[in-house]
C-alpha cells in the first residue's frame, strides 16, 4: 500500500499505523479512497473536531453503508467529499479524498464544480424541502442536464425527452404527464424518486445518499431501496448510503463503515459486520434493536449507557471508553489506531491490538 | 377485566376544499369506524403508514378533536360529551408523550416549571408538595434533580424525551398515549427509552396506547397490536400471533417491507410493489385495500369487510382471511 503521505499525518500527532491500517483496497476496483480526513469547525466556544482522521474506501459499483448516531459526523463526511462545508466556520484541515485517482481537496472551485452533480451527485433526507416548490419537476431535471453536461448540453426539447426517460426509469407512472407537476403535487416517495432521477441524470460514478428513506414510510422505503439497488446494477454507480438504520444497511449494502464521534471505528463487509461485529459500539448497536423474540424471552433491551459525547468535550483516550463495558486501562489513556484483526475487517479498538 | 378505554364505531371526516373559494371537493375519512379497547396495565400497539389516521384517533381520545360519530369511554366517562370537571378528570387520566422532544418542550421555561405545570393546571398540591413530586418524577425517569433550573436546549433528545415522560406522569395518569415516542431518537437511546417505558408500566400499572410506524419497536413493547389502514383497523391480535401469523394481506406487506437487521441471503432485496404511495380515493365501496391485494376476489369489490374474530383474540377485516393458512 502506498505510504507517501505519512509525514503529514505524523506532524499532526497521527501514528503511521493509523494510515497503514486503514482498510486496504485489495484487488478491488476502488472508486473513492479517503485517507486521514479531518474537518474542524472553528466556533467561538472552541474547535470542534467533526472528522478526526477518517479513512475508508468505496469500491466501484458497490454500496457502502455509513452508520452512526446523530452528531457522529456522517453528514459532515458526505459534505466534505463534495467540498460543501461552509468555510468559515468549517475547514478541511488535512487528508485526501482520492476520486478516480484525483484528490478532490486539491481542485480549485471550477474543478470541483465539474465533479459535483456530474461525477458525484447527492440525495438529501427530505425530498419535499430539497426540491424547489416554484418550478415543475420537469424543469428541475432539465436544469441539471443542461447545467452539467456542458460539452454535450442538450437542447431544451432533447432535455425534456431525457427527463421523461429518467422519470420512467425511477418508476414514476405517466412520466409525460407528471413532468409538468410541481413538487407539492407528489407524495414523499414520488419526490424522492424525482430526487434520484436528478441525481442520476448525468450518470455519476458516485451517488451520495444522506438518509434517503428516513422521512418515508416502510413500504415506500422498501420501494426506494429496491429502486436504488436496481439502478446501481444497471448503471454501475457506487453509492455512499448514510443512514442510522442497521436494517437498511443489512438489506442494501455490500460494505459497512461504522462511525462514532467523527471517526470510523469499524469497516468491513456487510456479512462480517453482522456475523461478527468486533467493536463494542457496533455490538451494542446491534443488541439494542428490539425484537419480538427478545420480548418473548422476557429480556430487557440492551441499551448502550450514557449519551453520545458532544464533539466539544470529547473524552480522553478512546472516545467510547466511558460507555464501553469492556473498557481497559489503555482505553482511558490513548486513542486506539485502526487494527486489522482479519484481512478485510478493520476496527479501532485496543482489544484487537494483538491481532 | 373491564377495559380502561373503550372506543366504539368512531368516525371523523375532514372536508377537502379546493380552488379559490374553498369549494368543497369531497370528504377525507380520516377515521372510519374504529373499535378499540385497552385493558388496565396493557400496551396496545397501533401501527400504520402516515396518513392512515393514527394521530387523528389519538387526538379524539385526548378530547382534542371532536368525532363525527361514535363513542369513547374512559373509565366509564364519556370523553366526547365530557365538560367541566368530568373533562378535567379525563384529561388528568389520559396523558400524552409526543414524537418530537425538541418541539414539545417550551424553550423559554426551566425543566422544573415544565414538569410542575400539569399539577398547577389540575390544582394539585401546595407548592412544597409539588416540588417534592417533581423530584420524585425525575428520579423515576432516571434524571438527576440538578437539572431543574436548566433549559430544554441543554439536553439531548433522549434526555428531553425522559423530561416529556416525567411531565406526562405528573398528574398520575392511568393511560399514556405515546405518539411515536422513540422515532426521533438514535438506536442506542431508543432502547433506553423503551426500557424506561416498560419499567414504568410495571411500577405504576399504566396502560399505553403506543403509536408507531416502527414494527420492531411495536412488536417488542406491545401486548396486543392493531394495524390501521385508511382509517380502519384491519387486524388486531396479540403481538406474537400477529407477527407470526399475519392474516391480513396488508399486515404481511408491511412486515415484508421492514428491513431486517440481518444481511440478505437472496441475491437482491425485492419487495412487492404494492401498498404505500397509491391513491385509492376512487374506491368508494368494498375493501379499501383490494387494488393492491394479491388475493382480491369479487366479494372484495362489493362489501367492505368487517373486523371479525378469526382465531382466538385475532381479529381481521378481510373476506378471504383464513387462519389455517
Amino acid at each position: 500500500m502506498a505510504d507517501t503521505d505519512l509525514t503529514d499525518g505524523k506532524a499532526n500527532g497521527q501514528t503511521a499505523d493509523d494510515l497503514w491500517n486503514t482498510r486496504e483496497p485489495e484487488d478491488r476496483d476502488v472508486l473513492v479512497d479517503i485517507q486521514d480526513l479531518c474537518t474542524y469547525f472553528y466556533t467561538p466556544e472552541g474547535v470542534v473536531h467533526a472528522l478526526g482522521g477518517v479513512g475508508l474506501q468505496i469500491g466501484r459499483g458497490r454500496t457502502l453503508g455509513l452508520v452512526g448516531e446523530s452528531g457522529c459526523g456522517k453528514t459532515v463526511l458526505a459534505l466534505t467529499i463534495l467540498r460543501l462545508i461552509p468555510e468559515p466556520p468549517g475547514k478541511i484541515v488535512r487528508g485526501k479524498v482520492l476520486f478516480e485517482g484525483t484528490d478532490l481537496l486539491g481542485l480549485d472551485q471550477a474543478g470541483i464544480r465539474k465533479i459535483r452533480g456530474n461525477k458525484i451527485s447527492m440525495i438529501f433526507q427530505e425530498p419535499m424541502t430539497s426540491l424547489n416548490p416554484v418550478f415543475t419537476i420537469g424543469f428541475q431535471i432539465e436544469e441539471v442536464l443542461m447545467l452539467h453536461q456542458s460539452h454535450r448540453a442538450p437542447a431544451r426539447k432533447q432535455a425534456r425527452d431525457l427527463a421523461v426517460e429518467l422519470l420512467d426509469m425511477v418508476g414514476i407512472p405517466y412520466p409525460r404527464r407528471r413532468i409538468n407537476d410541481y413538487p407539492h403535487q407528489l407524495s414523499g416517495g414520488m419526490c424522492q424518486r424525482v430526487m434520484i432521477a436528478m441525481a442520476l441524470a448525468c450518470r455519476p460514478s458516485l451517488m451520495i445518499a444522506d438518509e434517503p428513506t428516513t422521512a418515508l414510510d416502510v413500504t415506500t422505503q422498501a420501494q426506494i431501496l429496491a429502486l436504488m439497488g436496481e439502478l446501481k446494477e444497471e448503471t454501475n454507480t457506487s453509492i455512499l448510503l448514510v443512514t442510522h438504520d442497521l436494517g437498511v444497511v443489512a438489506q442494501s449494502c455490500e460494505d459497512v463503515a461504522v462511525m462514532y464521534t467523527g471517526n470510523v471505528v469499524e469497516h468491513a463487509g456487510v456479512e462480517d459486520i453482522f456475523s461478527r461485529p468486533l467493536h463494542p459500539y457496533t455490538r451494542g448497536l446491534m443488541r439494542s434493536i428490539p425484537t419480538l423474540e427478545a420480548r418473548k424471552r422476557g429480556e430487557q433491551l440492551h441499551a448502550i449507557p450514557g449519551n453520545v459525547p458532544t464533539l466539544r468535550n470529547m473524552p480522553k483516550g478512546c472516545t467510547f471508553h466511558n460507555r464501553c463495558d469492556e473498557v481497559m486501562d489503555v482505553c482511558r489513556r490513548e486513542r486506539p489506531p485502526m487494527f486489522r484483526p482479519h484481512p478485510d475487517h478493520c476496527v479501532r479498538c485496543w482489544r484487537y491490538a494483538n491481532g | 377485566m373491564r377495559p380502561i378505554l373503550e372506543v366504539c364505531e368512531l368516525k371523523k371526516t375532514f372536508p377537502i376544499t379546493s380552488g379559490m373559494f374553498r369549494k368543497s371537493a369531497g370528504v377525507l375519512k380520516a377515521v372510519d369506524g374504529v373499535d378499540l379497547a385497552i385493558l388496565p396495565n396493557e400496551t396496545l400497539g397501533l401501527v400504520g403508514e402516515s396518513g392512515c389516521g393514527k394521530t387523528t384517533l389519538s387526538k379524539m381520545i385526548l378530547a382534542l378533536e371532536e368525532p363525527d360519530s361514535g363513542s369513547i369511554r374512559f373509565e366509564g366517562v364519556d370523553v366526547v360529551r365530557a365538560r367541566g370537571s368530568s373533562l378535567s378528570q379525563v384529561r388528568r387520566g389520559i396523558q400524552v408523550v409526543f414524537q418530537d422532544p425538541f418541539g414539545s418542550l417550551n424553550p423559554r421555561r426551566k425543566i422544573g416549571s415544565i414538569i410542575e405545570e400539569p399539577m398547577i393546571i389540575h390544582r394539585e398540591g401546595a407548592r412544597t408538595q409539588r416540588a417534592k413530586r417533581v423530584r420524585e418524577l425525575l428520579e423515576m425517569v432516571g434524571l438527576h434533580e440538578d437539572i431543574l433550573p436548566r433549559y430544554p436546549h441543554e439536553f439531548s433528545g433522549g434526555q428531553r424525551q425522559r423530561i416529556c415522560i416525567a411531565r406526562a406522569l405528573a398528574v398520575n395518569p392511568r393511560l399514556l398515549i405515546c405518539d411515536e415516542p422513540v422515532s426521533a431518537l438514535d438506536v442506542s437511546i431508543q432502547a433506553q427509552v423503551i426500557n424506561l417505558l416498560v419499567e414504568l408500566q410495571k411500577e405504576l400499572k399504566l396502560s399505553y396506547l403506543f403509536i408507531s410506524h416502527n414494527l420492531s419497536v411495536v412488536g417488542y413493547i406491545s401486548h396486543r397490536v392493531a394495524v390501521m389502514y385508511k382509517g380502519r383497523i384491519v387486524e388486531l391480535a396479540d403481538a406474537p400471533a400477529l407477527f407470526e401469523n399475519p392474516l391480513h394481506p396488508y399486515t404481511g406487506c408491511l412486515m415484508d417491507a421492514v428491513p431486517e437487521a440481518r444481511p440478505r441471503k437472496s441475491p437482491a432485496f425485492r419487495p412487492q410493489r404494492r401498498g404505500g404511495d397509491q391513491d385509492s380515493s376512487g374506491l368508494s365501496s368494498g375493501c379499501a385495500y383490494r387494488a393492491w391485494c394479491p388475493r382480491a376476489g369479487g366479494i372484495c369489490a362489493q362489501e367492505p369487510p368487517l373486523l371479525q374474530e378469526k382465531g382466538k383474540g385475532h381479529f381481521v377485516a378481510c373476506h378471504l382471511a383464513d387462519p389455517q393458512g
